[in-house]
């Protein structure tokens, strides 16, 4: 036993050497459904709405929250608006908000020409206002959703475009707003864009 | 590789472990002087193309402090936040930005072409894109000991490629030595902090 652990150990350096993979390559971003174990407080951001008003996640105390983050200059982040954007009213009569979260540091005005360019009918501008929230979420790559339970909780997160609309995210989102337990078996798949939006 | 009970005997194991063992023993090493040459001495000194067309070198910032990241516009599933943080570390440093040039060298310049750099990077005021031919990239992340690579689709369309890269941010001193490489997801007060540090006249210079 020791001897094959010893085998494979060095199959594998030895077959790492021979790809001469970048460190990259060994230590990929997770993407995907990130289910966590216990749910996790969320801090206090600074969001803005159409009009500059502050419309932060308190005030939507009492139901759950998908929370998009996106960017305009993220393409598989717009690639993923309008599934959102249809998303919305159905995710409301399940009593979830779908909140689109611009990062970018041109504020409202390139989220409002984003979303007139893609044609977004549901969902509200909301705008990071003091651009920190990719640093106060944790959030090294976009897009990214933040799934909240009802006490505003972030329950798990998923990492990439996801396809909101199927059957798997329906019985995700459906789990959340009940505060269920989420299991793996409620991971979307992955929505790659083919083409720039 | 064939499992170890199907060898049979203890002579063929010790054999094929001592074959392996050699073959780990040549290669290894070898990985290593490819990926972090301690001999291979870093270089801040590159040749490439702004996104306004202009050819530039390291002494085109000559007097500044460096903040350099590589990546490429097109991300196709992912999108790090890199120049977010960088672009947030600008505006932390108020008047001091005038003292840093803030670089972003695009790995993938059959794509980034400069006018498609200066659009993409209308979203981050104050950070500048630098490219070139395929040659002068290559040369520049050698010198700087970034890496990467190409990474065709998985749907086998030749245009839709990702690019595996480097994806620290260096900090490089007034004449391009290398002051400190910080992870891709620091907080931009943590970047601000270490740049303020070596733009006071007695910093300590680290080594890469």
């Amino acid at each position: 036993m020791t001897r094959r652990a010893l085998l494979i150990a060095l199959g594998l350096a030895a077959g790492g050497a021979l790809l001469g993979l970048p460190a990259q390559a060994a230590t990929k971003t997770t993407q995907g459904l990130i289910i966590h174990d216990a749910p996790r407080p969320v801090p206090e951001i600074d969001i803005r709405d159409g009009d500059g008003k502050p419309a932060g996640l308190d005030g939507l105390k009492g139901r759950a929250v998908l929370l998009n983050l996106w960017a305009s200059w993220c393409m598989p982040c717009v690639a993923e608006l309008p599934a959102l954007d249809r998303l919305k009213p159905v995710a409301a009569a399940k009593d979830i908000e779908v909140v689109a979260l611009s990062l970018d540091r041109g504020g409202k005005v390139t989220a409002v020409n984003t979303f007139a360019r893609l044609g977004i009918k549901a969902l509200d501008i909301r705008t990071d206002e003091a651009r920190a929230a990719a640093e106060k979420l944790g959030v090294s790559v976009l897009p990214v959703s933040l799934l909240l339970d009802r006490q505003g909780r972030e329950v798990a997160r998923y990492v990439g475009a996801a396809d909101w609309e199927g059957a798997v995210a329906a019985r995700l989102l459906e789990a959340v707003a009940a505060g269920r337990p989420l299991t793996r078996d409620m991971e979307p798949p992955q929505v790659r864009p083919t083409t720039a939006p | 590789m064939r499992s170890a009970d199907s060898l049979g005997t203890r002579w063929t194991m010790r054999g094929l472990i001592l074959a392996l063992m050699t073959l780990a023993v040549t290669l290894i090493p070898a990985l290593a002087a490819r990926a972090d040459d301690p001999d291979r001495a870093f270089s801040g000194r590159f040749l490439l193309v702004d996104m306004n067309g202009r050819t530039v070198s390291d002494e085109t910032y000559a007097g500044k402090v460096r903040l350099v990241s590589f990546g490429y516009t097109y991300c196709p599933d992912i999108c790090p936040t890199t120049l977010n943080t960088l672009s947030a570390a600008l505006d932390q440093l108020g008047a001091d930005k005038d003292k840093v040039a803030t670089l972003f060298i695009s790995i993938d310049p059959e794509r980034d072409t400069p006018a498609h750099l200066k659009e993409y990077l209308a979203s981050f005021p104050g950070i500048t894109g630098l490219s070139g031919t395929p040659e002068q990239v290559a040369a520049a992340a050698r010198n700087l000991k970034a890496r990467y690579q190409k990474q065709p689709a998985e749907n086998g369309d030749p245009a839709a490629y990702s690019m595996d890269h480097s994806s620290s941010i260096l900090i490089l001193d007034r004449a391009g030595n290398f002051l400190a490489r910080m992870p891709h997801a620091s907080a931009p007060d943590r970047l601000v902090e270490r740049v303020r540090g070596y733009l006071q006249p007695k910093a300590i210079e680290g080594r890469p």
